[in-house]
Order: C-alpha cells, then structure tokens, then sequence
C-alpha cells in the first residue's frame, strides 16, 4: 500500500483503526484534485509513456525476428511436437511452415535485424531496444489486448495508463491525463475497456481523443452557442452555486464549480493541441502527416504519432495508440500477409522513425517510454483455416515468442534483447512476460509495480497481478 | 485521515473491549497460523491456534492457552521468550501485540465469530423522547448523543418532494402529486405522498435499474464481437417484479431458480435471464468450456456478492485468505451452477420463445444422464481438475433448509433462509445506500472480515430483522426509511458539522449526493415535457455523437430510434458493453460486463462537458425555453421564477431571480448582433434530426437503385488513367443496376441487381443537383471490401476495411465544394475483396441536407437567451444533485 498517494487523493483510506483492525474505506469526498501532480515514490526514469499497439498483432516474422531456418522449412509439414498439447485459434490438423517472403538485414551499431517493409525504423534501430523474446498467456484477441492492457484478461480491471495517472496525476491540468487515439479504421478487440479505469475511479479513465468531429466528445458548444455566452452561462451558473454553497456547505459544489471551469479551458487547450495544421512543413515530411487526413486514412497514424509528440510535450501522463488490421490471417486478400502486411507496414514505418527522431532532438525522449507492439505474435506455421490451404497466405496467432520494441525512458538504446529458437516458434533465450512488462512499465514511471496497489473485492489489486509474478527488466535498463 | 480519525474512535465506542476478530486474529494469522492452524499438513506440536478446541488443548492437543490467565499460558511464554521467542523466523510480535494477547487471554480467551457471520437478533430499541421520527430515528439519535451532536430540522417540504421523488422514482416529482403535497405539508399528507410514489410504475424503472447494475444486464454478448443479444425481457421483468412488489425471497428464487420451481411459466423462467447475462465469447478458435467455466465462475461470485455481501470469487484459486470459505467450498457452490444447459454459444442457446418475434435467455438445468462432474479447478484453472465434490454450502454459515433439493432451488432457499444472517443485512443495507449515499456498511461488496465495519450495527440488524419479519418487503422497508426523521432532514451543514463529519456517516444531517447517470437524463427531459413514459421492449437508441460503434467484423449500426423513442428513460437506452452510451458512462454508470455492487461516484470535467454540451441535455434546454416563452404570461420575472420551479421544484430565492435576470439580459444583448446563432439555438433539434432536410442526390438499392456504368476486372488495371474524371467517357462501360454483388450464400438482406465477382470494378454515375446551397454531404456505402470514390473528379471518401452493412462517410471538403446546381458526377472504384467462399457487394448512395429553415418571426435574440438560461438551470450543481 502506497500511504503517500493515498492520502494525497483523498480519495481512498486505509483506515487502520488504534486497536488494530485494518478496513479498507472507499470515500467519496472529491474536494482536492485528484489528477494534482504526485511525485513518484521511488526515482522515475520517465515522465510520459507512449504506447503504440498495433491491434491484431502483426508478424515478428516477418518483420524483426529473422529465422532462415525457417525459409528452409518453408512449405513442409509441421513437425508434430509443436502442435502436441497446443491450441491454435484457427490451424486445424498439420499445418505448413511458413517462411518468410521478405528480406531481411542488420542495421544500425547495434546490428538489429529488420525486414524490408520496415526501412524507417530501420534507421532507427539503434535508439530502440528490441525484445524478440516476448510472450503471453491468452491468444485471442480480446482476452490477449486486456491482459497486456489491465493485467487480467478478463473485463472489470483496470487500463496502464489509468494506473500511471492514478500514481502520478497529470502534469497538465488543462488537458487529460491519459490520452486515447484510435486508428486504422476500427477499434481494438477488447474495445473501450482497453482505456477504462476498472475498479479505479473514473477520473482516471482514458479519454479518447479523435481526430473527426469532436476530439473529445461534448468538446465543441452546441451551433448557436458562442464562446462568450459559454462564458456567461458559466459565471452565472458559478454565482448561482456559490449561492446554493452558503446554505448547503457542501464542498463537492466547489469541485463542480472548478470542474466546469476545467471543461471550458479544456474546450480551448483540447482542439489546439489536436490540431497539427500549424506545424511546420519539415514536421508533417517528416511523419507524412496531413492535417484534416480522416480517421481511416493513410496518413492518420502519422497524425497520431505526432499528436502523441504534442501531446507528451504538453505533459500528458500517458498516450495510447491502437492502429487495428494486423490480423494477418490469410484468408483474404485483406488478410494476406503478402498484400497486406506492407499495406500495414508502409502506414506505421516512416511515422514510428519520425517519432523516434522527433522526441529525441527536442529531448523528449529520455523522458519518454516508447513501447510498439502487438498482443501476441503469430505462428511460424501458415495457417490452414479449414484444415487446407487457399490462394492467401497468412499465420494464425501465437503467444509463445513474439517481438516488441522500447525507446527511451531510461531503456537501454540500440540493445537486441532475447531470442526465440531457429524456426521462431518459443522464446529460448531470456524470456520476457507480459507481468515483466507492465512491471518494467511502472518501475520506469517511479513507482513500485509491486507495491503500488487498490483495495478492491478484498485483494489489492496491482496491474501485474494478485500474486506478483512480474520482475522489473533490469537487463534492458540504462 | 483527520476526519475519519476523530470518527474512529466513536465507531468503536461500544467495543472497548480487546475483540478476537478484530483485534487478535489478524496478529495470530499473520503471525502464527502457518505452523499453528487450519492446515493440518504443516502443523507443529500438535498446536492449533485458529480455534478454542484447538489452541486449550480440549481437542486433546498441545494446551498453548489457558483461558483467564496469561501468566499460566505456554503460548504467552513462548512469544516473549528472550532467547529464542516465536515465532521461530519472520519478524516476531510487536510488545503492543504482545499486550493485547495477554489482555485477551486475561479476560478469558473469548474466541468470536465475525460479526455479520452472526444471524441477527431484533435488536432493543433505545428509548428516545423525540416526536415525529420512527425507530431508526432512535439508533441515530443515540449516536448523535454519544458524539454530542443534534439532527439537523426537517427540510422544507418542495425539498423533501424533490428527494423522495427522484430517490423512489428515479424522476422529479409529478406536478399534481406536488401541488397536493405543498397543500398539506403534514405529516400525513407526506405520508400519502410517499405512498404515491412507491405505487408509481416509475418506482419499478428506478430500482430496476439498481438491480440491473448487479446483474450486469447489457443488450450484448461481450467480449471481441460483442453481439447483439435479446435479454430485455429479463429487464421488463424486473420492472414488474418490483412494481408487483414481489416479496424479496420469492424474487431472489424466481432469477436463481425460477426454472426448478413446480410449474414454471413464462415468468418464472424469463428471471432466470439473471444468470444468463454472462458475457458469451464468440470469438474465432475460442474453446467454449473455457468460457461456459468463466460464465460459471461469474455466477458463483456474482451470488455470493449481491446476496451474501461475500467475495467469494477470491476462493476459486486457493482458499479465501479472510473469509472461511476454503477453495473446495467454492466448487461446492459452484457445482450448483454447473448443470445448466448453456454452453457459450454464438446463438446464446438455451432460449425461450416469446409472443411475436422474441426469444430471450433462460436458465435450463440439465437432465439427469447430462448432468456435468464437478471437481475443484486447482488453483483456479479448469484445465487442471483436482478431486470430484457435490454441491454444498460453506460449513462456516447455517445448514441447508430441511428438505432443500441439492440444487439451484435448494441454494436459493438458504440464501433466502430467515438464519442466513447476510442476505437481509446486505439487502438493507443496500436500499440504504441508495437512498443515504452511503451503506451503513459503507463497503456494500464486502461484509466480511475484511470489509468495513457497520456505523450503526444496531439500526442494521433491525432493518434487517425488520425485513424478513415483514415478509421481505422491499416496498415496506423502503418506506420506513423515508418516513423517517433521519432521511427528513435537511441536507444544509455548518462548518463545524463538516469538520467533524465531512462524510455524514453519523447522519446528522440529511443525504445530499449527485444524482446517478440514467437521472441526470431523466430529469432534463421530464422537466423539459420531452420524457416518454412509455415502458418495456426493445432498448432503444436515442442520438448519439458519430463514430462511437466502430465494430470489428459487424455491420451493426446505431440507428437513432424515431419519435418518442428517442426519449425514453435511461434504463432503455441500448447497452453495447464495448462501446457503451457516451453520456452514461461519464457519469459513471456500469459498462454490464461484470457486477457493480455500487457505482462509485466522480466529478470530472468530461460530466461538465456532456451536461453542457450533450444534445440531451440542449434539446431540453431548448424544450424549456420554449415553454417558457409560450406558456408563461407576464413578465420576466415570472418566466425565470416559473422555469426555475420547473427544475428545481422549488421559489428561487431574490438573489438567484436577479442573477438569472442579468443572464438573460447579457445573453439576449449579446444574441442581438450573433448572427444566426438565436436561429440555431431556438431549433436546435433540427443539428440532430435532418431527416426531413435531405436530399437524396444518388439513390441507392434500399430505395430505388439507379443506373450505373461499371467496368470489372481481375487484374486491377484501371480502365483509363482518368476513368473518374467528369470528362471521361465511360459509354463503352456496361451498365447495371445496384447491388453490385455475389454470394455463396447471400444475406438475408441482400438486394443483388448485377452479378459482380471478379476483384476490382470501376462504378459511374451522372446525378442532378438542384438549386440552392446543400451541406453535410454524405456517401452511404455497402461493401465488403475496401473503397475509394470522387464528385467531379476530387477525392470524397475511401475505406481501407471492411464494413458488413450501410456505412456513411462525410465527403471531403475539396469534393463538397464542387457539386454544382446541373449534371455532376459519382466515381467509384472498390477493390481488396474477400475470398472466393464468402461473398463480395458494392453499392452506394449520395445524400444532402438543406440548410436549415427558420420562421423568421419567431427567431428573435429575446427569445434565443431563454435557451441560454434553460441550459444554464439545468447544469446547476443543485440540478445535478438530491439534496
């Protein structure tokens, strides 16, 4: 239990009574803010994450994790000791193995392998510290996204970022403090339970932040109601509640007072920092942005990533991207890993880079955790939907090694980290789990994944876990 | 802290005493039981510390503890040994742990159960000399006295109307029933008011939805695809259960077992849609026992919580760490909800057919050669069964009812049980809650050891005594709760009160608490004349902003409902539990994919912007003004004070008339040089409901499909670099009709014209646009693949995924500006299709809206600021609380 931040809420009381008996109480007086700035119990490597999932988990295959054993086994029969006791979501009986179609090559100091519909990142490899040894427990989707996300696969927890901003508080008060941006066309599986806080408050919810029609929902007056009647309904309404205050007493007037008054800067600081059109041309060549790019456009990840840039820069606690269609099954040509991984790919590539670039040479991004990937890989066997194969090619998911990828906020740079065996199938050399990576995560922020807890339902309740089973990854630390 | 420190040691007041529960087992559990307790693997010496028996040597052990005398007890010499004390590693006992057991031995070694484990007992009602309350008055006023503080007078009676208005209906209160309480403010004539809003059919919508919270009740499946589902009339019934009043045991049997019951009809069965609202995984390769065994789980923990305050859900990886109830009993429990039919499929299967069209979810059990084994998932993992149990109860609480059958009906029946002593405390306990703002147990969730401890233990266990004595009446008990002087007073606190009691857990003064999500959209329409009072059916879908359901794999659309559907009370609003109604969720209402207990209450700036901004919330301040500006003669004044009574439900006192007053007039000064803003704010429901403003520019198969030019082809190769220029000449195109489609096994709601299944195909069509100036323009497009389009030759709109119904995409600002009064043109090109065993449709319309109309005469700055005070009136701290 972590007495500073509670108290510092106000929010939430370990009531340890003098003779002895700890009850849990949940209190509801919300007079002081609790998205105020906290300091981080222990010393923080960041300030801000950035959380770049692609939903759908594209292939490391295909992408970071070279296997030319593999290629050679490209086409055979899977041996049958890979499939004993495993369940696919969709291979059925002996499937192929599955080689991949792309080239790869070293890059960088650090001799980071990339395939060639990466060549951006690429150029990058040497800021990033590439995990090739990842895995998780689920391998559906839904269940794999909110087990990364919450730490429980199954609804009702709560999201990383409402984590971080329940700890830290947001260091911008005009803006929220747990920034949701949503693209590809879709959202994510798991849906908006992906950013909900769970059993948190909901202050500390994600707010989803859009690039089409309000960024944030309710954020635009209604036609007709122009910014300065905005202005006198909300004095009026604030004399009228200091009215009512004199006789009710009751300090939760006070809070909705200064709540409205948050909602009308926010009308203001919200569009402005959503709005890209006022950033130099470089800027936009850089990412490929195009300010006004419609939410399922090309452009619209470059658009989020250098909203992610801004919005990090303004102080946002955390920022989390979904980019959905990676789900490279192989049973259209939409799923086909040949047609439409570099579709994919040629979206996310030069904007990644210019992230990267970007947070660097403003100084961003020592003080900014950058974390890219998917919620499981996906099989070093072409999957055989049916039991046969088609005309397209593609993989089924796969949770037992998989690649990700982290920058900055005190991570070790240009570091290739863990390994999978020779045909890519399980993580062989230091495993890395998805309690380690939400530990490393928190323990980067400055706070303690092991202690830092909510009583609920009788346990408190930590991202990784009831039971603790993440270790802060020491090894890719700076 | 330091509020809740001055009320900590007042809560313990009567228990000075050194408390084994509280006070001892918590040390001996930490700090002993590993070696000294209920595993009887790892037990040293013979020594059992965790029960009388055990730890006095009566059960023919080790004698560790002598009752009444610590000197004499081995276990006290051992602890405070100086060379090796116990326990033998870890940190040992603290001199103040050291204390308190001697003390506790001392005084005889009581060893207690948990005290809401304990049947409650009709407690003596402490003597009161105040007139005018009723017995719960007493049980407060004997703590106030205790803390030296006095109740607070009786609020006036339109504030009394309000709050026990919108507290037992959900609604403000009706103006007749209002008008006739003001008239006779006695006691009686409150008494006659009450009684009227619990025989409300409005009182059935508001405390559905408090148990709708509990039963995670959701208009979908869950999980990835999150479909649609048919349970609403599970909704409806418990809408009618509560109007009927049906008694809370029968009520608790009929959802839990209600299929087990001797001549089960309709009704009985459609309550069992309780447990049927688990979520159902339809995903790809998802193995359905894993999610048959999750819905399982979910309903053990689900009982165990709303009926018994328990979590016993903590117990079904290892036994409960706090509570006894050990990882077999969870599995006994379990087994009870093992042998329903049921099995996560996609089709929701077992259901019941109902009148018309309707099926809903029921609970079957399963017949005897189909009934499953139930055996203990160790550490909660049902892909590793451990040994085989029979349903029980845990031996911690009563025994079965005599002649329970060992099933779900046997286990309803013991929950309902008059010796269970949870079940009436939590349910009390819970209706106080709603109507207080806070549980006597503040942790509704959890009465056991770790929960929090009762304020008033006493007024509890009479409630709760109270309750079964009256035959488990809800309407009863609730209206001894109002009727009482507690709940009369008035809300106002000094600063001396909230120091001392910021919290109001001594009751000294009345309940003052923001109103819950499905009120605060309540209570705008109804005081605005838009409410429909309509009950039961389908949910509906009042408007919601654009973009919200993006569904993976699903056409599923939000289609804004028609007419007063689009003002139903909140409790119909469609629940999608990945995507759930904006407005709701930002004050704080439940998503339905698990059990809330309660909703903890927020005050963030996205409520502020929703109340502000939310159509809802306009269309009604819109109403408002309107009524005020046609159906309230005289003067300004008058309108402001009638208005004011219309949201409030009571005078405005002079300072806030003359406030609102200058509002008005800086608003309707300001309207005067605005442009067509008063235009838009005396019609604003014209922004939502365009209807009729459109212009249909491109029909398309849903209405009368035109005409196309169409090229199709396999390779991809475009039939002319500038195929969608307006000059290009397509005449050597075919032409056809939309859909534009092929199936293996075509949709129901398929309306193929031309046969299309090669990969690529290039669409062109001419359209007229008539004069005058149009915006908003949309393209509707059916595809299941990807798209890119161009008016005039500019790039309007494209998808790069697939959609599986009528999709609209706002056309780009550079196509928009192009369309001119005369002949222009629609190009499509649709590509990526899916494979050859599925199916593949293009098809495609182009839409308009009209700017909008206004009577000029009645568009006027004056009249316009009235919009501005409504929405005003309505965002108020008071408005958005009960106080």
């Amino acid at each position: 239990m972590h007495m500073d931040l509670l108290d510092a809420t106000r929010r939430h009381f370990l009531r340890n009574c003098s003779l002895g008996l700890a009850g849990m109480f949940v209190a509801e007086a919300a007079t002081e803010n609790p998205l105020a700035p906290k300091k981080p119990p222990l010393p923080a490597k960041a300030k801000s994450v950035i959380y770049l999932h692609m939903a759908g988990s594209p292939s490391q295959l295909d992408l970071f994790d070279y296997k030319p054993e593999l290629v050679k086994y490209n086409g055979q029969p899977c041996p049958q000791h890979l499939l004993e006791g495993k369940r696919f979501a969709f291979i059925k009986g002996v499937p192929n193995m599955l080689g991949t179609p792309f080239q790869f090559k070293q890059h960088g100091q650090s001799g980071g392998w990339v395939s060639e519909l990466l060549p951006h990142t690429a150029g990058v490899v040497d800021d990033l510290c590439v995990i090739r040894s990842m895995t998780t427990d689920q391998f559906n989707h839904a269940p794999a996204q909110l087990f990364l996300h919450t730490g429980n696969p199954r609804f009702g927890a709560a999201a990383m970022g409402s984590w971080a901003t329940y700890g830290l508080g947001s260091e911008n008060q005009d803006l929220p403090g747990f920034v949701v941006l949503v693209g590809g066309g879709n959202n994510p599986d798991a849906g908006k339970s992906l950013w909900g806080s769970g059993f948190l408050p909901s202050v500390y919810q994600g707010v989803q932040c859009r690039t089409q029609g309000d960024p944030v929902l309710y954020l635009s007056d209604p036609e007709g109601m122009t910014r300065s009647l905005r202005r006198k309904t909300l004095d009026a309404a604030r004399d009228l509640n200091q009215i009512q205050n004199q006789e009710s007493g009751d300090p939760e007037t006070l809070a909705r007072i200064a709540q409205y008054e948050l909602a009308y800067r926010m009308q203001v600081s919200v569009p402005e920092v959503m709005d890209i059109s006022k950033e130099p041309a470089a800027t936009h060549q850089m990412y490929g942005s195009e300010p006004g790019a419609p939410p399922n456009s090309q452009a619209s990840f470059a658009n989020n990533c250098l909203l992610a840039r801004r919005l990090v820069e303004k102080g946002v606690r955390f920022v989390q991207l979904f980019q959905w269609g990676w789900d490279h099954h192989g049973v259209s040509r939409r799923e086909d890993i040949r047609y439409d991984l570099p579709v994919r790919t040629r979206n996310i590539d030069q904007p990644i880079a210019a992230l990267i670039r970007d947070l660097k040479q403003r100084g961003l991004l020592e003080q900014t955790l950058v974390v890219w990937g998917g919620e499981f890989g996906r099989t070093p066997m072409r999957e055989n939907r049916g039991g046969s194969y088609g005309s397209f090619v593609g993989r089924d998911h796969h949770p037992y090694g998989f690649t990700i990828w982290m920058a900055g906020g005190g991570v070790k740079p240009g570091l290739n980290y863990g390994s999978t065996d020779d045909i890519g199938y399980y993580a062989a050399e230091n495993k890395v789990t998805v309690r380690d990576l939400q530990a490393t995560v928190l323990h980067q922020l400055g706070l303690d994944p092991f202690r830092f807890s909510y009583p609920y339902q009788g346990l408190n309740q930590r991202l990784i876990g009831p039971t603790a089973e993440g270790r802060v990854l020491k090894d890719v630390l700076a | 802290m330091a509020a809740l420190a001055l009320a900590a040691p007042g809560l313990m007041a009567a228990e000075v005493d050194v408390d084994y529960q509280r006070d001892i087992r918590p040390v001996l559990a930490k700090k002993c039981f590993a070696c000294h307790g209920p595993d009887e693997h790892a037990r040293q010496m013979n020594l059992r510390l965790d029960t009388h028996a055990g730890a006095t040597g009566a059960g023919g052990g080790y004698k560790g503890i002598v009752p009444g005398d610590s000197a004499a007890s081995r276990v006290v010499a051992r602890i405070t040994d100086e060379r090796r004390p116990m326990p033998p590693t870890g940190p040992g006992l603290t001199p103040g742990e050291v204390a308190l057991i001697r003390k506790w031995i001392d005084a005889g070694a009581k060893y207690t159960a948990h005290w809401s484990f304990q049947k409650p007992v009709r407690p003596e009602v402490p003597m009161s000399a105040e007139a005018g309350g009723n017995e719960i008055d007493t049980f407060v006023r004997a703590r106030l006295r205790q803390e030296s503080l006095a109740a607070s007078p009786e609020a006036d009676a339109a504030t009394l109307a309000r709050r026990a208005a919108l507290d037992l209906t959900g609604l403000p209160p009706e103006p007749a029933a209002l008008k006739q309480y003001l008239g006779d403010p006695s006691p009686a004539g409150y008494e006659r008011f009450v009684d009227q809003l619990l025989a409300s059919p409005a009182y059935g919508e508001r405390w559905a939805r408090v148990w709708l919270d509990l039963a995670r009740y959701a208009d979908t499946q869950g999980y990835e695809k999150d479909n649609k589902r048919t349970i609403w009339p599970y909704r409806d019934w418990v809408i009618r259960a509560l109007n009927d009043n049906m008694p809370f045991d029968r009520f608790t049997i009929e959802q839990l077992a209600g299929d087990l019951l001797p001549g089960a009809g309709e009704s009985q069965l459609i309550a069992t849609g309780f447990h049927r609202n688990t979520m159902t995984n339809t995903e790809g390769g998802t193995d359905d026992e894993e999610f048959r065994d999750a819905a399982v789980k979910d309903r053990v923990a689900v009982t165990g919580q709303v009926w018994m305050g328990l979590t016993i859900g903590c117990a079904q990886c290892h036994t409960h760490k706090y509570d006894p109830i050990s990882h077999e009993e969870f599995y006994r429990f379990y087994s009870y909800f093992n042998q329903t039919a049921d099995h996560d499929q996609p089709n929701d299967a077992p259901v019941l057919k109902l009148a018309g069209d309707t099926s809903t979810l029921i609970l079957r059990e399963l017949a005897g050669d189909k009934r499953r084994v139930t055996r203990i998932h160790q550490r909660g993992n049902f892909l590793d069964p451990g040994q085989e149990v029979s349903p029980g109860v845990p031996a911690a609480f009563h025994a079965l009812p005599k002649g329970a059958p060992a099933n779900r009906l046997g286990l309803a029946q013991w929950l309902v049980s008059k010796e269970n002593p949870l079940t009436a405390r939590v349910m009390v306990n819970r209706l106080w809650a709603r109507l207080f703002g806070t549980g006597l147990v503040e942790t509704e969730e959890d009465f056991g050891t770790q929960g929090a401890a009762p304020t008033h233990p006493q007024l509890l266990d009479w409630l709760a005594v109270e309750f079964m004595d009256r035959g488990w009446d809800v309407k009863a008990i609730l209206k001894t709760m109002v009727m009482s002087a507690t709940y009369r007073q008035s809300s106002a606190a000094d600063a001396g009160l909230l120091e001392k009691d910021p919290r109001n857990r001594l009751l000294a003064r009345g309940p003052r608490v923001r109103l819950d999500a499905e009120m605060v959209r309540d209570q705008a329409l109804a005081v605005s004349g838009l409410l429909s009072k309509k009950m039961y059916g389908a949910p509906v879908m009042p408007w919601q902003p654009e973009g919200i359901w993006l569904v993976v794999y699903s056409g599923d659309k939000w289609e804004t409902s028609e007419g007063e559907d689009r003002y139903r009370r909140g409790l119909y609003t469609f629940l999608r539990r990945s995507s759930p109604y904006p407005s709701m969720i930002t004050y704080d209402a439940p998503t339905g994919e698990v059990c809330t207990i309660r909703r903890i209450r927020t005050n963030t700036p996205l409520q502020a912007l929703a109340s502000l901004n939310d159509p809802v919330s306009m269309e009604a301040a819109q109403r408002l003004a309107r009524w005020a500006i046609e159906d309230i003669k005289g003067n300004e004044k008058s309108r402001i004070e009638a208005m004011f009574r219309r949201v409030l439900v009571r005078d405005p006192v002079k300072a806030e008339t003359s406030r609102i007053l200058s509002l008005y007039r800086d608003a309707a000064k300001e309207l005067k040089s605005s442009g067509d803003a008063p235009g838009k704010l005396l019609h604003y429901d014209q922004t939502l409901y365009t209807g009729d403003r459109e212009v249909l520019l491109v029909a398309d198969a849903r209405t009368a499909a035109r005409e196309w030019r169409f090229m199709a082809n396999d390779d991809g190769t475009a039939p002319g670099a500038d195929w969608f220029q307006p000059g290009f000449d397509a005449s050597q195109w075919r032409t056809g009709k939309g859909q534009f489609a092929w199936y293996k096994k075509p949709p129901e709601d398929s309306k193929i014209a031309t046969e299309w299944h090669t990969s690529n195909i290039w669409l062109r069509i001419e359209f007229d646009v008539p004069e005058g100036s149009l915006e908003d323009v949309q393209l509707h497009v059916r595809t299941a693949g990807m798209f890119e389009s161009y008016v005039n030759g500019v790039r309007a709109a494209q998808s790069p995924i697939d959609r599986g119904s009528y999709y609209e995409y706002l056309i780009s600002d550079e196509a928009a500006a192009t369309l001119k009064p005369g002949k222009n043109v629609l190009a499509i090109h649709a590509t990526h299709i899916r494979e050859k065993d599925s199916g593949q449709v293009i098809d495609a319309s182009l839409r308009a809206l009209r700017p909008m109309q206004f009577d000029k005469r009645k568009v006027d700055a004056k009249r316009a600021a009235w919009v501005v005070v409504a929405n005003t009136l309505l965002n108020l701290d008071e408005t958005l609380s009960r106080r």
